[in-house]
């Protein structure tokens, strides 16, 4: 499974705080890192209060670590493009976490890449449209 | 739309003459409920234009950011120091009227408006902001709540709501947690909300109907030495539904809120 990898001392990334997702602490994760998973689905728990992928990686030593990946509410992810069918077991995945601070293989979902290609994030707010008022205005 | 008005008219209008005939029904009115100068419509969903990247929101129509120096009492300043030291706030704890308003717009709000009330629900709260607009007065033996009694009156096309009654145990007004470090606001104290809140808030429709404006003028004596205002702002959304929120579905162990945390960045 050499194309399963985690390079984790060479995934990790100081690249700057990464955009937040929760409705609560996100204390627990160092936001300031990013470790990037590449891996196989193994389950996609949507649930209340937060959604989890559990995303199985195996590093190029072939041992085999279950990550917990923490994304947004069902509700915040559903309207930025997630259904409960969007992950299945057995799915391809690159994911970018905020890894918790305690070095436990859990993280808090920046973005992941799905088998079909799209990226979507972890459920941050959609923000508001371009106001009609503001269009009637300019034309 | 024209045919609504015209029943809800009517409503009132028969609403308010079988309270004068009965004499039964809520206390007097110290207000008209039909003093409603505007057509605007407050019924329908609107999601808060702040983003944690961005919590005011784009201009013109942008949030109040909260005060980063709140005059505190010696009790305010207390309990702003305690709720920062929480880690993890009960995650469905209610978050009173206040944080009802959230700035956020991670959970639309669905506004239904009636002849005698307006109603707030929250989509990530199970309790909803009841507003009472027939004129009634506040209880004199009124029970502490979650979101406290609300009695509203119509200043020309602004609703003006007056609450109080909250039991202080919400969270703090400006965020989740504690803990937050979610937004670029979080540096900012936890601003407290004690028992002996009075908010005043100036609900109004702008921006052609599509943006609804909450100024709220917070006055907690217990809390603060004096009142202040923000304004946080809410974009009319047809094409949201709001999703059933019942956040003790499944909480796992390892679930952020239930972490206890680590050291505030």
């Amino acid at each position: 499974m050499k194309g399963v990898i985690l390079g984790l001392a060479a995934a990790v990334a100081l690249v700057g705080v990464a955009p937040a997702v929760a409705h609560h602490s996100y204390a627990a994760f160092d936001r300031d890192t990013q470790v990037t998973l590449t891996g196989v689905v193994k389950e996609l728990q949507w649930n209340n209060p937060h959604a989890w992928i559990q995303i199985v990686v195996v590093d190029d030593k072939g041992r085999r670590t279950e990550w917990g990946v923490e994304c947004g509410s069902p509700n915040m992810m559903a309207r930025t493009g997630w259904k409960r069918s969007t992950l299945a077991a057995g799915d391809r995945v690159v994911a970018v976490v905020n890894p918790l601070k305690d070095g436990r293989a859990n993280g808090a979902l920046v973005k992941i890449t799905l088998p079909d290609g799209r990226v979507l994030g972890p459920g941050n707010a959609p923000g508001p449209r371009p106001l009609r008022s503001a269009a009637k205005s300019k034309s | 739309m024209a045919v609504r008005r015209t029943v809800r008219s009517v409503t009132l209008a028969f609403g308010a003459l079988a309270l004068a005939v009965s004499g039964c029904g809520p206390p007097p009115a110290t207000s008209t409920p039909l003093s409603k100068a505007s057509q605007l419509d407050f019924t329908g969903v609107w999601i808060a234009v702040g983003t944690f990247e961005n919590p005011a929101g784009p201009p013109p129509w942008s949030n109040t950011l909260w005060p980063a120096e709140p005059s505190f009492t010696p009790w305010g300043e207390a309990e702003s120091r305690r709720l920062s030291a929480i880690r993890n706030v009960v995650p469905c704890q209610p978050g009173g009227p206040i944080f009802a308003m959230w700035e956020m717009g991670l959970f639309p709000i669905e506004i239904l408006e009636a002849p005698d009330r307006i109603v707030l629900k929250p989509e990530n709260s199970a309790l909803p902001r009841r507003i009472f607009i027939d004129g009634r007065g506040h209880p004199e033996d009124l029970e502490p709540s979650w979101m406290g009694h609300s009695i509203g009156s119509w200043d020309g096309d602004v609703l003006v709501v007056d609450t109080v009654g909250t039991n202080g145990k919400t969270r703090a007004m400006n965020g989740v947690g504690s803990n937050a470090g979610v937004s670029s606001e979080d540096g900012r104290p936890r601003l407290p909300v004690s028992d002996q809140l009075h908010l005043v808030e100036r609900f109004r429709i702008v921006a052609d109907s599509e943006i609804l404006e909450d100024e709220m003028t917070i006055n907690d004596p217990k809390a603060y030495t004096s009142p202040f205002t923000v304004k946080h702002y809410w974009q009319r959304r047809p094409d949201i539904d709001p999703i059933e929120y019942y956040c003790e579905e499944s909480p796992r162990p390892d679930d952020e809120a239930n972490l206890p945390g680590g050291a505030r960045r």
